[in-house]
């Protein structure tokens, strides 16, 4: 609570901000005949000032010099006084409890305190250092729009709001996390998305205790159904487009405050596997380079294996000229195929990181020496055969062709695992960890929907397969799809 | 948000077909063309029809007691003591199953993949595999299944496709030469080919739509004896009936045959059952999941995941008790084939018959 002595509130203040020196007290003073102490206060860095100087210290002062602010007359409500005749600003809330006030100016609104007043006034100033909007980095399109999410919040849901034109777009806002108290917003529209799963998506926020959120993965983890698992179970995006068209079909859009990438439930390995771009091309590409990407999630998961198990253990599955060109490619070859394979796979991924966490020319620069070592160097000096470094190099490739990158990295974890249980018992062991695999993916669900959708069976009669398999014309895509049980499931007129 | 563990149409039709296909697939048309020569068709239709009935007696007894489990339902239909008679012996049943299918596809893993690895190694990692798979609910079984069905639907084609330009049709023929006499034999040999659509027992209780479950049921049936149909015929055609009879797998045989020009894999016999080995793997999932849900209603567990590690050791010593393949099919299969006369042709009726009267009783 604020008392009626501006001196003994701003002291207060100064105590709760001890050693904060970033937090501003501006102390002025207004009124004609008789002078009143006031005092602004306000964190430097998170407000407009130019906005505090002009819309509201001077125009305190213009209304004190053309004698209609007369304090005197309005002792009974000053405050209101104020707000009414004499800022100009565009928003004015009364507030009066200590603790609000506190989080109000760390969130970036300066706090108008007048003496012998035990209220005081929040100015909405914010106003911070903001990155331009740019390019998403990470999914690019040909065609397509090419904004992508900041790191400002307040910007995120405008993007959303610009292509959903809906009041019945909600987008509600909630802070997670005690000390960082980061504002999240949950974005829907209220007459598709699905009851029960805003329910759970409400429920499995209000559960989350902890100090600081940095970024939307811890979110991510703190929210989805396995937490142990390798795969995602949960999508992310860069783009507007892809969130809004998410919130189209009835999914719920979840955007952090500080990061540029929303979170978007429930997620499937149909979701997974499709990107913006795929939308904007014609139907018959699309369509081949979704199969594509799912020959590509095999081979990025199952190549090093392969190699392993048919030059280990079963040579005679090959046309035998070729069986005869690997034995010769690998004669000098000092290793066993196994330890060739993992050798190659270490380093590419040791190149990746390195490459990964150093970007610019320096990147580039190991790229390159990367590229030889592997390339001619290791084949010159008869460390691995060449086509082992095809193999490496499709694998390493076809990962990248993986729209979701936590879905290829999960992918790349399984990997090693197959290269394991190849070099164990080839063939055979290629395809117990395929039952492995399948059996756990199975089991995995994102907010209740089964994680396989829609091959796993939810969906398929209902047409799903139309915009997850392949990509259907748009004229064809009348209906949304059937895993997020949409409360309105048409989204064309019948033609 | 999803309903908990409710399994659609779709998925019991894939569960019953990858349940039901497994391992016999590969080696039916040789067993059959024993017996019957070139009309073996007839056995396969009349095999597939033979099943129909008690796909029906299992849906209307399930329907008869909504929302209970199929041990359940035995339950309050015979009484604990015969109940539990009943359910030890279809628990008999499923692990003599489990092991005959183990030691068979273990057979077929050896003679095409892994030559010189032991038996026992094969079998025992593939019962650990499979022990994962069944510990999940019957939602994720269903799941499987309808991600393993493309597989057999695709070796179909493939094989169809291969087979084209080098089948003799002529050997086909004589189609309607039958031997009315063998056709018993024929059927009681192919019956066991059907055998899995018992599990409908464990898949029915949980499914959304009562009604389109029996349909779909059917029709997972008709697609069986389809395929079993096709690779019969594909087979008779490519190798000739004196052939034909001399292959222990020719459903695989057959695509050792093909050598189609300019294709990257030479001998496809060992793509093919590397990758008939997930659909054999789809037969198992169910049966172990269903053993261990039969021993959570003997033993009174909310759960049935505690009684899939313990059966594993049965099945692996049941699977190594015949010496070779020809006992394997001989020993095993036939003893297998009594139990599976009672468990699933038998005991349904009898389940289905005492529910019906009971129902009419207190109706009355």
């Amino acid at each position: 609570m604020l008392s009626k002595d501006l001196n003994r509130n701003i002291e207060t203040l100064k105590t709760i901000f001890k050693d904060c020196d970033d937090i501003v007290y501006r102390f002025i003073e207004i009124g004609d005949t008789n002078k009143v102490q006031a005092c602004l206060v306000y964190t430097d860095g998170l407000i407009n000032k130019d906005v505090i100087s002009e819309f509201v210290i001077y125009a305190l002062f213009i209304a004190n010099e053309g004698g209609d602010f007369n304090l005197s007359k309005f002792k009974s409500n000053l405050l209101d006084t104020i707000s009414k005749e004499a800022m100009t600003i565009a928003e004015v809330k009364e507030e009066e409890n200590m603790d609000k006030i506190v989080d109000n100016i760390l969130i970036g609104e300066t706090m108008f305190l007048v003496d012998k007043i035990d209220k005081a006034l929040t100015l909405s100033t914010r106003g911070w250092p903001t990155r331009i909007v740019g390019e998403p980095e990470t999914e690019t399109v040909v065609r397509g729009p090419r904004d992508g999410f900041t790191e400002t919040l307040k910007f995120n849901t405008t993007f959303i709001r610009r292509r959903i034109r809906d009041p019945r777009l909600k987008i509600k806002n909630i802070q997670i996390g005690r000390r960082s108290k980061t504002d999240v917003a949950i974005m829907y529209i209220e007459d598709i998305v699905n009851d029960d799963l805003l329910k759970e998506v409400k429920k499995r926020l209000d559960k989350i205790d902890i100090d600081g959120i940095l970024d939307s993965s811890m979110l991510e983890h703190l929210i989805e159904d396995n937490y142990l698992s390798p795969f995602p179970q949960i999508e992310n995006t860069e783009r507007p487009d892809t969130a809004a068209a998410a919130i189209y079909e009835g999914r719920v859009v979840i955007a952090v405050d500080n990061t540029p990438f929303v979170l978007m439930v429930p997620a499937t390995l149909g979701t997974l596997l499709q990107t913006a771009e795929d939308y904007y091309s014609r139907w018959t590409i699309a369509s081949m380079i979704r199969l594509l990407r799912i020959l590509c999630a095999f081979l990025s998961t199952l190549a090093p294996a392969l190699y392993i198990a048919i030059t280990s253990f079963h040579p005679g599955l090959i046309p035998t000229r070729l069986t005869y060109y690997l034995a010769a490619s690998r004669i000098n070859v000092p290793f066993p195929a196994v330890v060739e394979a993992f050798l190659m796979e270490i380093t590419i991924e040791i190149i990746r990181e390195a490459g990964t966490r150093i970007s610019g020319p320096i990147g580039t620069t190991i790229g390159l020496v990367g590229g030889l070592v592997i390339g001619q160097a290791a084949v010159e000096a008869g460390i691995v055969s060449p086509l082992m470094i095809i193999i490496v190099a499709i694998t390493a490739i076809s990962a990248f062709v993986l729209p979701s990158y936590e879905l290829a990295s999960g992918l790349r974890f399984w990997r090693f695992i197959f290269m394991v249980l190849a070099a164990i018992l080839g063939l055979y062991g290629i395809m117990l960890g395929a039952i492995i695999l399948s059996s756990h993916l199975v089991r995995l669900n994102s907010f209740g929907v089964p994680f396989t959708s829609p091959y796993s069976g939810l969906g398929i009669e209902e047409g799903d397969l139309k915009d997850t398999l392949v990509k259907a014309p748009i004229q064809k895509l009348q209906l949304r799809p059937e895993f997020t049980f949409p409360k309105n499931r048409r989204r064309m007129k019948k033609r | 948000m999803d309903k908990k563990n409710k399994i659609s149409g779709l998925q019991v039709k894939a569960l019953v077909i990858t349940t039901v296909i497994g391992i016999s697939i590969l080696s039916l048309p040789s067993t059959i063309a024993t017996i019957l020569d070139n009309s073996g068709w007839v056995a396969i239709i009349l095999g597939g029809l033979v099943t129909v009935p008690f796909i029906i007696m299992i849906d209307k007894t399930i329907e008869l007691y909504p929302g209970k489990t199929s041990p359940q339902i035995s339950r309050e239909v015979l009484g604990p003591v015969i109940s539990n008679l009943f359910l030890i012996i279809f628990l008999c049943y499923l692990i003599l199953f489990l092991a005959y299918m183990h030691r068979s596809a273990a057979e077929v893993i050896k003679a095409y993949l892994l030559e010189t690895t032991p038996t026992e190694v094969i079998i025992i990692t593939m019962l650990l595999a499979i022990s994962y798979m069944a510990r999940g609910q019957i939602q994720d079984l269903a799941r499987m299944a309808l991600i393993i069905y493309p597989i057999i639907i695709g070796f179909v084609v493939f094989l169809i496709l291969v087979n084209l330009p080098s089948m003799d049709y002529t050997n086909i023929y004589p189609l309607f030469n039958i031997n009315f006499k063998a056709i018993p034999k024929g059927i009681w040999t192919i019956f066991f080919s059907f055998a899995g659509y018992e599990l409908l027992y464990f898949f029915l209780p949980y499914v959304e739509d009562k009604e389109g479950a029996l349909k779909y049921s059917l029709k997972a049936m008709l697609i069986v004896t389809l395929v079993y149909l096709i690779v019969f015929f594909v087979t008779l055609s490519q190798f000739g009936i004196h052939q034909l009879k001399r292959e222990i797998w020719p459903g695989i045989a057959v695509t050792r045959v093909v050598d189609l020009p300019g294709l990257f894999l030479e001998n496809l016999d060992g793509i093919v059952i590397a990758i008939w080995i997930m659909v054999i793997f789809g037969t198992i999932g169910p049966i172990l999941y269903a053993s261990g849900i039969i021993l959570a209603e003997l033993f009174k567990t909310k759960t049935h995941k505690l009684f899939i590690l313990p059966l594993l050791p049965i099945v692996y010593i049941i699977s190594l008790l015949p010496d070779n393949l020809f006992e394997t099919y001989e020993k095993l299969g036939s003893i297998l084939n009594y139990f599976a006369l009672v468990s699933i042709v038998i005991m349904p009726t009898i389940v289905f018959i005492v529910a019906y009267m009971k129902k009419r009783r207190e109706k009355a």
